[in-house]
């Protein structure tokens, strides 16, 4: 059985959030994968019609085709299960202050900032895009 | 011995490190990049003259900042770093090793490879592994093969070499924070499968085997390796803390000299050095590196910035060598200061961490607190004797107006201050008493005012509003007047709304002057609506929202603690409306509309104006044909923040 939550309740939560969404590019790629067993993903996909979510799998850092990607420890992710449906971005962004979760940058800075992400990963907690603590 | 070095004998007791004698316990610590230096490599002038302040603070030991040690640029962790890949560099740091020298000084040069924050000017940073950013503005990674390991470690040697021949009596590597050294260490970012990785012994090859070349390299010079006593990062998968002090025993048995305590990556989620981690917080540390590795010298200094504490930690055996950096930005004079017992001149560092922001930005490090930090080589930062001694009267008695009158009164002018309020500070002492972080880091800035004001001869008039009928009564009694009276609030973009008259200022609410209620809501998501909000809700227990205009909170913050005051409103539970205003105001209650136009209704007994400030330039036109010269500084210009009152206050008074 997979660790990620259903693909349908994260393409519902995506919608709950439509203004940090709102700037990304067609093709704009979030994953979230569970850290111990990192085999399958859950993406949320821009694309013209808007955000869409999908599991796939997971081949690895560089070949799974995401701009960032959260990985989620054992209990982040029975966290993100419960908040689905609720306040993800609150959740998300404790996760990654607290170290429970990781979120890694697969593309660069200027092609996020192309890409539309940077209310996105302000959300996620990223003042100015990476500011140094 | 001078007064101070009584007080503190252990402080100002001679070491030694190898064959070197050393006169205190004093290591100046390469904290920071200057980048103030060509894009490749080469050192500037305003280096150079950085340099010779540096070699002047007193320390015993000082260590010039991290050079790259690779021609690529691999090792490149700034736009402006200083380079040491090759000969061609030599006479530069000759000059920088003389100097300190000269000071009676032992000389340290850093190799600086950043491994993973590293080819800043190149599309990729090198790494053990195949580990991504968790920053969007490092490079992706490129895995190091073994050959361009056995690489990179004769590039360090040979830098090492470089820097003795240059005239250095020592060298550093540095793991700090988070560099290449660093990643070789970790297992977040080493998850190699060869005899580099995997296991603890294997994960330390690389660091040792840097020990072995540099040694071989420079046999009778002495080698100082920074590691972490935590990296902070353990949660993500890095070392735990037995781990980090595992391999600093590997380093010690390797036959490293000195061992630098440090705490902390870059992307580490927890904060390491900022101001809200209280000094003396991560002792324990270096306490433990003495423990284990007890036959090598032990340096120390994160979050540590008092020389009294520092005395105190040697008495106590905690380090060997009390490693200063930052303070010495702020206040290049601190340790003479403190061997002439003088520390309450002292200008504190308050850990803006103004300096790191700039780096991070590409630009060249400053200082919140020292103004001619990176200005040294131009003469119009010099406070040099004043042609015409003049009288002036300084309007205002915050930070603006107290470096002004200091610099000015430095320079040999007689100098008044007037304020209205009952005490110097300003809005600064306001501030403090509302932050959450490190008051006393703040009102530190005020006593350094107080101290060095009443040792100048400056007289300071409170309880003294300057208006237009004062200035008739003593006309032509000053040649200068400069008004710094700050600024106060701007509520014209609420001038039509109903019950705007019922919101009752910031100022007014941090000065104590106004008490809030118990349901508060403060309009304007800045540094100053939010340091209120913060404070009315963990101090006072009040329910406090924001409601800001901008799509983001904390647009006027300085970015390095931006995320604490994010943080602080999430741990609180401060609802913050954000691109919302508000268009109502009663008795109990205000109406909030939102970016898309929904109004809502929430209770409040106390609604705070934090959203907008204009400055005091009614006090231009009423005093300009009263003085023969006025001036403005800080806030009275344009609203902005602590640096910026600081810097011009000194830019004023050194031309006044």
């Amino acid at each position: 059985m997979s660790p990620l939550p259903d693909a349908v309740a994260w393409s519902a939560a995506a919608a709950r959030h439509d203004a940090l969404f709102a700037a990304l590019t067609p093709g704009a790629r979030i994953g979230l994968v569970a850290r111990e067993a990192p085999t399958s993903m859950l993406l949320w996909e821009a694309s013209d019609a808007g955000i869409h979510a999908r599991e796939a799998n997971y081949p690895g850092f560089f070949d799974c085709g995401a701009d960032i990607l959260l990985s989620a420890d054992v209990e982040a992710m029975a966290a993100i299960h419960a908040a689905v449906d609720g306040q993800l971005f609150p959740l998300l962004r404790a996760g990654i202050r607290s170290g429970d979760i990781i979120c890694y940058m697969l593309s660069r800075r200027c092609e996020l900032e192309v890409q539309g992400f940077e209310d996105l990963l302000d959300a996620l907690g990223f003042a100015f895009m990476g500011a140094c603590r | 011995m001078k007064p101070g070095e009584l007080k503190l004998p252990y402080l100002f007791q001679p070491g030694q490190l190898g064959r070197f004698k050393i006169k205190n316990r004093i290591k100046y610590g390469a904290c920071c990049v200057s980048n103030y230096n060509t894009r490749d490599g080469y050192i500037t002038e305003r280096e150079f003259a950085r340099m010779r302040v540096i070699a002047r603070t007193g320390c015993g030991m000082i260590t010039n900042q991290g050079a790259y040690p690779d021609p690529l640029g691999e090792g490149k962790a700034y736009f402006r770093q200083v380079a040491i890949f090759d000969d061609k560099f030599l006479p530069q740091f000759e000059r920088i090793a003389a100097d300190i020298k000269e000071q009676g000084a032992m000389a340290i040069q850093q190799i600086l490879h950043a491994g993973r924050y590293g080819g800043i000017d190149l599309g990729y940073c090198i790494q053990p592994s195949d580990v991504p950013q968790t920053l969007p503005h490092f490079r992706p990674p490129k895995v190091m093969t073994k050959a361009e390991i056995r690489d990179c470690i004769r590039q360090h040697a040979e830098a090492a070499n470089r820097a003795i021949r240059a005239g250095f009596d020592g060298t550093e590597v540095t793991s700090f924070m988070g560099y290449l050294l660093a990643n070789f260490n970790s297992r977040f970012t080493n998850q190699r499968s060869d005899e580099y990785g995997g296991s603890i012994e294997n994960r330390g090859r690389f660091m040792r085997e840097l020990i072995d070349g540099i040694k071989q390299a420079t046999p009778d010079n002495p080698l100082v390796v920074r590691l972490n006593g935590a990296e902070l990062m353990d949660k993500w998968g890095g070392n735990s803390e037995d781990e980090c002090f595992e391999l600093m025993r590997q380093a010690a048995d390797a036959g490293v000299d000195m061992i630098s305590v440090t705490v902390g990556w870059q992307e580490a989620p927890e904060s390491s050095i900022g101001r809200d981690i209280p000094p003396g917080y991560w002792n324990y540390l270096s306490e433990r590196a003495k423990k284990t590795c007890p036959d090598t010298v032990i340096t120390f200094g994160n979050r540590l910035p008092d020389p009294r504490m520092a005395d105190q930690c040697l008495r106590d055996g905690i380090f060997d060598f009390w490693e200063v950096c930052r303070p010495l930005l702020a206040d290049p004079d601190l340790i003479h200061k403190a061997a002439e017992d003088r520390l309450d001149e002292t200008r504190r560092c308050i850990g803006s961490l103004n300096c790191l922001s700039r780096l991070f930005r590409d630009l060249p490090y400053t200082c919140t607190m020292n103004p001619a930090l990176g200005h040294e080589v131009e003469p119009e930062y010099q406070v040099t004797p004043a042609t015409v001694k003049k009288k002036i009267m300084i309007i205002g008695a915050g930070p603006a107006g107290m470096e002004c009158a200091i610099t000015a009164a430095k320079r040999g002018h007689d100098v008044t201050v007037f304020d209205k309020a009952e005490r110097v500070g300003g809005n600064l002492y306001a501030y403090a008493m509302n932050d959450l972080a490190r008051p006393d880091d703040l009102l530190s800035v005020i006593s350094h005012y107080e101290v060095v004001a009443k040792r100048l001869g400056i007289e300071i008039r409170l309880n003294t509003e300057v208006h237009a009928k004062f200035m008739r009564s003593v006309l032509h009694q000053y040649d200068v007047c400069v008004i710094a009276a700050g600024a106060s609030a701007d509520r014209s973009q609420y001038a039509n709304m109903e019950g705007a008259e019922l919101m009752v200022d910031a100022l007014d609410v941090a000065h104590g002057r106004v008490a809030a209620g118990k349901r508060v809501v403060v309009v304007g998501g800045g540094k100053v609506g939010l340091a209120i909000a913060e404070a009315l809700r963990k101090n006072q227990g009040a329910e406090v929202t924001v409601v800001e205009r901008n799509k983001r909170i904390a647009g006027d913050v300085k970015p390095s603690f931006k995320w604490r005051h994010a943080s602080w409103v999430e741990e609180l539970g401060i609802p913050c409306l954000t691109s919302s205003r508000l268009v109502k105001v009663t008795k109990d209650s205000v109406t909030v509309r939102d970016g898309k136009g929904i109004e809502t209704i929430l209770p409040a007994d106390t609604v705070i104006f934090a959203d907008g400030a204009k400055p005091a330039h009614d006090l231009f036109h009423e005093f300009e044909w009263m003085v023969d010269e006025l001036h403005g500084v800080g806030d009275a210009m344009i609203p902005r923040g602590l640096e910026q009152a600081i810097q011009e206050g000194f830019r004023l008074g050194v031309r006044l």
